[in-house]
């Protein structure tokens, strides 16, 4: 992956853009027509070995933590790690952490979509999907770090004979309208927006039984110029939904904590900060993701540089955004002038946790500022290692907010500290390898990359070119 | 039962009546032969037909006598349906006026223990089997058969276990028929040294002590809050002292070590160990004694201060009366307590302070250390034929230096009367176990006229005998004996010797108390008339004491367990799990070790250290404490069984080991007479304690307020006066621990109004409009009436000595399961050894916990420091009227009661753990696995230890939180008791289960919302205060300050 082009192209050479201006009217200098676009972006959906060991090592993980699961419905959450009064650990630090990874998702799609930014085109449709299995693994960590998981619906407002509601003063009631609105919308959204690439399956599909599921789910797509416009309109709508969930269900997570009086989750700074954090581990994520796929399904002409420039513009942008979050928040714990206040931040950054809060601190704010170099931005190897650390950063920095913040509250009696089990790590790599199998399972099934979206920047064919060719006529050409 | 046994069914057709017949036949052998057997009948309900006055679902009481030390308190027996639940104080009862420590608490575990002897065992092939009652009858009968046969009896030797009363002389009775000489009352936790020097002065082992008239007391070493002489009573004794605020006592404790009492203490005089005599002499010297010491001489051999010394003469000398208490327990432990006797005496306590008239008489008579080592050197001679223990557990509480085990090897025939696995009776041939306490009858004798009565609480668990019946059984089946003993049992022996007889042993067995008879009165004060004037004793140099020329550059302290005693509480797991007072360590024996030499040596805490004398080694973790001398290590007694159950097997590490067999010149064994080498140990293990941080960093939780600061409030005036703030306000820094900004004795009552009003105004969000008509069931005039009530508690910190007798009295009413045995949390830690792994992630589940605070002597370099105080809070639910954890429960798990608690359905809890979070106090407790399910590995109640558990209270289970709601199952019966006799609840009718357990009555429990409540005037008082007011939590938890008395002329000298 050590693909590393010039950082400024030519002048006035072959006509590309500039890659630091993000530009509305992309171009795909490599791309030619439609029927390129459609053969290159559905050739990649045959099974290959590397797939299957791929979904098997993800299947594996997820059998992990779907055993450790078990395990520990069987013995009592006393397996996993908690150390009173740290109650909160690794699995609700890993639901947000996942709420998180899909909030990147949903800004590309729906807000960048709203901005008319160009590099979205390429990416937009790995990072929707992202979103909506991140969503799907966050909802269930909230149900398998409950004491008695079989009891999860009692959080669900439903009629029940004996009148009783659920508590809807508490943020984790929050949560659930919170995460099962989001998964509903962003569901919807990445479905409507599949709905012409269902089309071209379906017409290219030989495999009759998958052509009648892609007809289905197409439902019955025939290109018509009416279809175009309400197609349009629908997906502008559903943008437009989508867009302040980005910033509601981040903050709804962000109640959780500043909801509650505990010395450094009690701070009203948290939901904007939360909510550029998620982005941040979002758009980390989309770089981990992105940059392999592009390189193992042959994309770097759809995923090209500048795609990737401009997505770390704006990583760093977020990034910042995050640091500023950071420093304001330690500067308010110092002037509080409360005592326990300043304690406890002292315990997070250079006591008992220092590690953890420096670890966050280095992925999240420092390394970052690497990308004020277009060098680095179009590094595509220091890009994935830096997603990688983004992704360990963002981690941790859930981790930072929850687990220091527990162990070291009000009543000094009741310090502690907090060491997680094998449990713990067995159900995290199991949501990874959930994550992934959802993944995997997609990329070879349905396109990765939107064919509709990336043919309306594909220069348009001539009439004659349409005569001579031999393809006959797709519904999605 | 037997009418039910239908046999198996054949098919319809073809029933022969001969068959029928046989089947029948056998059918009702079968079951007429399982129905004789006290086995294997098992009760859906104890009671076919139930017995008067017996109502399923109320508790029946019997007042009876607490055995778990020898102080012998009254307790009351609470059974339910024919089983004993717990144990409560009983108030009528003049030695504990209803209080009970955690030991008496605990004792129905030692009834429900799962590894008691379930029947009598025989040694067969080198192993114990079991063997029938008659079998073994017998062959004890042939043994003694023998014995007088062979004329061997003399030699014969019964150990029991100390105690007053009845007994003693019955055994002694008994064994004089059959020639063996009279038994050895053994207790290893009595003070044997100065109940000799006590019998010499005033002839009583033990006079009354009254706390509360001295100006001044004085303790060497004299553990009096830790189960030196009867706890519970100088615990309430200590408390009304000390509850006389800025006129209460100063407490000066002189000692190598700070035990609880010194925790307690205002002054710590750190005297080495083995000077306390020199320190006593040079006391003695300054009320004009002729004495070789002077106060000069003391401060150099004792390693203190000399002006502490002249200070503390000085007071001892102008406050009249004082109190001085001897303890310790070095080689001169005697001429310390003979030094002490003459302090009183010269000082004028004797008859004020110290009061022989009022003896406790429960130590009368017990055998020292002494006597069981000549009786070990005559088994090892072989010169005892055969050996009975009952109660006792020599080959465990007797150091291993002296070979108790290897001397009862050469005793042919070995009887143990003990209820449990000791390691005594593991080495006896026949064990014919004894009912427990609550199982048996009997009768003590704690203070002087008074007969305390023991009657059983309930049927025995298993196939138990009482000795007493025991010794009955056999004298009448000796032929020779049988007329000698008429009665049919040890209850008609004890019913024939009573005034009244029968008639006026049940009328007593109501209150389970009778006067004694003048005869024993007599007994019981000693032979002696009028006893000599203590004389100063002579002092031994202390450069030529043994102590000093033993090996090492340490001293060992080796001390009783102020919760295991000398271990036989060890088998219980409510003491194993209840944090000591002072080092807040469970399940684990540490090396105390002060911070100064800790740094020398390299150790950091739960470093294992390695305690060399030269009688043994012993190693175990560090326990980094503020409160021994730098050259003095301190280890507990109480664990390191290698038998005993399978709660104290292998737990911890037996001090003795390291301990030489000395005595001091009363015949005590001496556990603090050598020194010791200590080095680092190359193993660390994580200190398995309860304890976060032992400072509170002015948090404000654990408040004090100075005896002067309060005197000074007090004297301005009700009124808060500019001036007199301004006046109190730059000593506050003492008031709520290190850099705290709070007002001495300003009680800031602007939130109490909160504590007294309605509670739905606070608590529940829109229902504090009182305009609206939804208030529901938090209205007023509601139907139900709840929301007139507001129930609220005090804790006084002045009165609290921080002995945690609470927490176990929570245990037992609140079915608190214990979660540190190694099994228990053995999958968590798997690369530990896993005892107490669960407390090693803080998940112990006491609802009330005592935290402990250090203030001062917080050096960097951790230099030796005496002159630091401590602070004990209990921390329970604070029942919020603004309950943090309310409003984030998403299932309404938790909500606010209209009488102002914070109860938790357990039912709806699905465990989110959200308002453990949100909790300050964090009082909330979670269920991390199934310990209410039988079938789990982490069963906190392996049968019978279920029996005791409590059916007014839900156990609970796996995934869901816990917490205290002020024994809301008392609240409600009181209610329902009172509504079932259509009146109102009487003021102070009932109270919460660690208020009726607190031996110092710092708890007070009641409605805030009546006035009539005794709650409401404390809730008044000056040193009120709230945790926390600032996070408006509104609790209904009211502590009342500590009162310091500091050294007078240097404040603060740190």
């Amino acid at each position: 992956m050590a693909t590393s082009a010039p950082p400024y192209p030519i002048a006035g050479g072959d006509g590309a853009p500039r890659p630091n201006v993000a530009t509305g009217d992309r171009r795909l200098p490599a791309v030619r027509d439609y029927e390129q676009v459609t053969r290159e972006i559905t050739s990649v959906l045959r099974p290959t070995v590397a797939w299957f060991i791929g979904l098997s090592i993800a299947i594996l993980f997820m059998l992990t933590g779907a055993g450790a699961w078990m395990y520990q419905i069987h013995e009592g959450l006393g397996v996993a790690g908690y150390h009173p009064p740290v109650m909160w650990a690794v699995y609700i630090v890993s639901f947000v952490f996942w709420v998180g990874i899909g909030h990147a998702g949903t800004l590309i799609s729906a807000i960048l979509y709203l901005f008319r930014a160009g590099f979205r085109t390429t990416i937009y449709r790995c990072a929707e999907v992202m979103t909506v299995f991140a969503v799907m693994t966050a909802g269930l960590f909230p149900v398998l770090h409950l004491g008695r998981p079989w009891k999860f619906f009692w959080l669900i407002p439903y009629p029940h004979w004996r009148w009783i509601w659920p508590q809807f003063k508490s943020p984790l009631v929050w949560d659930v309208f919170a995460i099962l609105t989001y998964l509903t919308v962003s569901a919807t959204f990445l479905y409507i927006g599949l709905l012409p690439d269902l089309a071209v399956l379906r017409d290219h599909d030989t495999n009759p039984v998958r052509k009648k599921i892609f007809a289905t789910l197409s439902l019955g797509w025939r290109n018509s110029d009416r279809e175009w416009r309400h197609f349009a309109r629908a997906y502008l709508f559903l943008a437009a939904l989508a867009t302040p969930l980005v910033l509601s269900v981040h903050s709804v997570v962000s109640f959780d904590f500043a909801m509650a009086n505990t010395p450094g989750w009690h701070a009203t700074i948290f939901p904007p900060y939360f909510v550029a954090g998620a982005i941040f581990s979002g758009i980390g994520m989309v770089f981990t993701i992105i940059i392999p796929l592009r390189k193992w399904f042959g994309f770097k002409h759809y995923v090209t540089l500048n795609d990737l420039d401009a997505s770390a513009k704006l990583c760093l942008f977020t990034s910042m955004v995050v640091g500023c979050a950071y420093l304001t928040e330690f500067y308010i714990g110092w002037y509080s002038g409360n005592r326990i206040e300043h304690e406890f931040w002292w315990n997070r950054v250079f006591g008992q946790w220092w590690w953890a809060a420096w670890i966050m601190l280095i992925c999240n704010m420092v390394l970052p500022l690497s990308l004020f170099s277009q060098k680095l931005r179009r590094n595509t190897t220091w890009l994935f290692i830096l997603s990688l650390f983004i992704n360990l950063g963002m981690w941790f920095e859930r981790f930072v907010i929850i687990v220091p913040s527990l162990s070291h509250e009000f009543e000094p009696w009741q310090w502690a500290g907090y060491q997680a089990t094998w449990v713990d790590f067995a159900i995290l790599c199991g949501s990874f390898g959930w994550f992934f199998m959802w993944f995997l399972l997609f990329v070879k099934q349905l396109p990765i990359l939107a064919i509709s979206e990336v043919k309306e920047i594909v220069p348009p064919k001539r009439r004659q070119m349409i005569a001579a060719a031999s393809v006959g006529v797709g519904g999605g050409d | 039962m037997s009418a039910t046994a239908e046999p198996d069914a054949p098919p319809a057709r073809g029933v022969k009546r001969r068959d029928f017949l046989k089947i029948l036949g056998a059918g009702t052998a079968v079951t007429t032969t399982i129905g004789c057997s006290t086995k294997g009948v098992g009760h859906l309900i104890p009671y076919l037909v139930s017995p008067d006055q017996t109502v399923p679902g109320v508790s029946t009481y019997y007042a009876s006598t607490c055995r778990e030390c020898a102080a012998a308190c009254g307790v009351l027996v609470e059974t339910r349906d024919g089983r004993v639940i717990k144990l409560e104080g009983n108030p009528a009862h003049p030695l504990n006026r209803g209080a009970l420590c955690a030991r008496g608490q605990a004792a129905p575990q030692g009834l429900y223990n799962p590894d008691r002897y379930r029947e009598p065992m025989v040694r067969k092939d080198g192993k114990l089997v079991p063997i029938s009652w008659d079998d073994a009858l017998h062959l004890l009968a042939q043994k003694l058969g023998e014995l007088r046969s062979r004329n061997q009896a003399a030699g014969a030797a019964f150990i029991n276990l100390h105690e007053s009363g009845a007994f003693p002389g019955f055994l002694d009775q008994w064994l004089a028929s059959y020639g063996i000489p009279a038994h050895l009352s053994f207790d290893p936790d009595l003070p044997s040294a100065v109940l000799a020097a006590n019998r010499e002065s005033y002839g009583v082992s033990w006079p009354g002590l009254d706390f509360s008239a001295a100006k001044v007391i004085v303790s060497f070493g004299a553990d009096f809050l830790d189960g030196w002489g009867a706890s519970v009573p100088q615990q309430l004794d200590w408390a009304d002292a000390r509850a006389k605020l800025s006129d209460a006592p100063r407490l000066v404790y002189i000692g190598a070590r700070r035990s609880l009492t010194g925790l307690n203490a205002d002054e710590w005089i750190p005297a080495k160990p083995g000077s306390e005599v020199m320190v006593a002499n040079a006391l003695l010297g300054a009320f004009g004694h002729a004495t070789s010491v002077n106060i000069a001489q003391a401060a150099a051999a004792s390693g203190v201060d000399a002006g502490a010394l002249a200070r503390l003469a000085t007071a001892l000398t102008q406050s009249k009366p004082s109190l001085v208490l001897a303890g310790g327990s070095g080689a001169d432990a005697l001429e310390l307590a003979q030094a002490v006797n003459a302090i009183n005496q010269a000082a004028g306590n004797v008859g004020q302070t110290v009061n022989p008239a009022a003896a406790i008489t429960a130590f009368e008579h017990a055998a020292t250390y002494a006597d069981v080592r000549e009786l070990a050197d005559r088994m090892r001679r072989g010169a005892v034929p055969l050996l009975m223990v009952r109660g006792a557990n020599p080959a465990f509480s007797t150091p291993p230096a002296v070979g108790f085990p290897a001397a009862m090897a050469k005793v042919p025939f070995k009887v143990s009367f003990s209820s449990y696995p000791d390691e005594t009776a593991e080495l006896c041939d026949l064990v014919l176990p004894d009912h427990h306490a609550l199982e048996s009858w009997g009768e003590a004798a704690p203070i002087a006229a008074t007969i305390s009565l023991q009657q059983p609480g309930m049927d025995p668990v298993f196939s138990t005998r009482q000795t007493a019946d025991v010794l009955v059984m056999l004298a009448k089946g000796d032929p020779s004996l049988a007329a000698k003993y008429p009665w049919a049992d040890y209850r008609s022996w004890l019913i024939s010797r009573f005034p009244g007889a029968a008639t006026g042993f049940t009328n007593a067995l109501t209150t389970g108390l009778a006067p004694a008879s003048a005869a024993e009165v007599a007994v019981a004060k000693g032979s002696s008339g009028t006893p000599a004037a203590p004389a100063p004793a002579k002092v031994a140099s202390v450069a030529g004491a043994p102590m000093e020329q033993s090996h090492g550059d340490f001293y060992l302290v080796v001390y009783s367990s102020p919760v295991l005693g000398d271990g036989r509480g060890a088998n219980k797991p409510w003491l194993q799990e209840l944090p000591d007072p002072v080092t807040k360590i469970v399940w684990q024996t540490v090396i105390e070790i002060h911070p100064e030499t800790a740094r020398k040596l390299g150790v950091e805490a739960g470093d294992h250290l390695r305690v060399e004398t030269d009688t043994g080694v012993i190693e175990a973790p560090a326990f980094v404490y503020l409160g021994v001398r730098p050259d003095t290590v301190a280890v507990a007694l109480g664990r390191g069984h290698t038998a005993y159950g399978r709660y104290a097997h292998g737990v911890g590490v037996n001090p003795l080991i390291a301990v030489p067999s000395s005595e001091d010149r009363a015949g005590a064994l001496a556990l603090t007479c050598t020194k010791a080498r200590v080095t680092k140990g190359a193993d660390h293990t994580l200190l398995v304690s309860t304890e976060g941080s032992a400072r509170q960093h002015g948090r404000g939780i654990a408040r004090a307020i100075t005896a002067t600061e309060l005197m000074a409030a007090t004297s301005s005036g009700a009124e808060e006066t500019a001036a007199a703030r301004a006046a109190t306000a730059p000593d506050s820094g003492t008031g709520g621990g290190d850099g705290e900004e709070e007002m001495p004795g300003d009680a800031s009552h602007k939130f109490l109004p909160g504590l007294r009003s309605p509670v739905a105004n606070d608590a529940q969000g829109d229902y504090g409009d009182t305009a609206s008509k939804s208030l529901g069931m938090y209205a007023a005039d509601h139907w139900s009436g709840m929301a007139k009530r507001r129930w609220a508690m005090t804790v006084d910190l002045a009165r609290c000595t921080g002995c945690s007798a609470c927490v176990t009295a929570c245990y037992a009413e609140n079915n608190i399961p214990t979660v540190g045995a190694p099994w228990q949390g053995a999958q968590v830690l798997p690369d530990h050894t896993g005892f107490g792994a669960n407390i090693l992630r803080g998940r112990e589940m006491a609802w009330i916990r005592l935290e402990r605070y250090f203030e001062g002597a917080n050096h960097e370099d951790g230099r030796f420091d005496a002159d630091f105080e401590t602070r004990f809070v209990p921390m329970l639910c604070q029942q919020c009227g603004n309950a943090p954890c309310e409003p984030v429960c998403p299932v309404y798990a938790t909500y606010h009661s209209p009488d102002g608690l914070n109860v938790q359905v357990y039912n709806r809890c699905v465990g989110t753990r959200y308002c453990s979070n949100n909790c300050p106090y964090k009082v909330r407790y979670f269920n991390w696995f199934g310990y209410g399910e039988s079938d789990r590995i982490q069963y906190a109640f392996p049968e019978p230890l279920n029996w005791q558990l409590n059916p007014d209270v839900t156990v609970r289970g796996k995934g869901v939180m816990e917490k205290c709601t002020f024994c809301l199952q008392r609240i409600r019966e009181g209610e329902n008791r009172a509504r079932l006799e259509h009146r109102e609840l009487e003021p102070d009718e009932f109270t919460v289960a660690c208020a009726q357990a607190c031996p110092s009555r710092a708890i007070t429990f009641g409605d805030a919302a009546d006035p009539r409540w005794s709650l409401t005037k404390l809730i008044e008082d000056r040193r009120a205060y709230h945790v926390f007011e600032e996070l408006n939590t509104f609790t209904a938890v009211v502590y009342l300050k500590k009162v310091t008395h500091p050294v007078p002329s240097a404040p603060a000298t740190t």
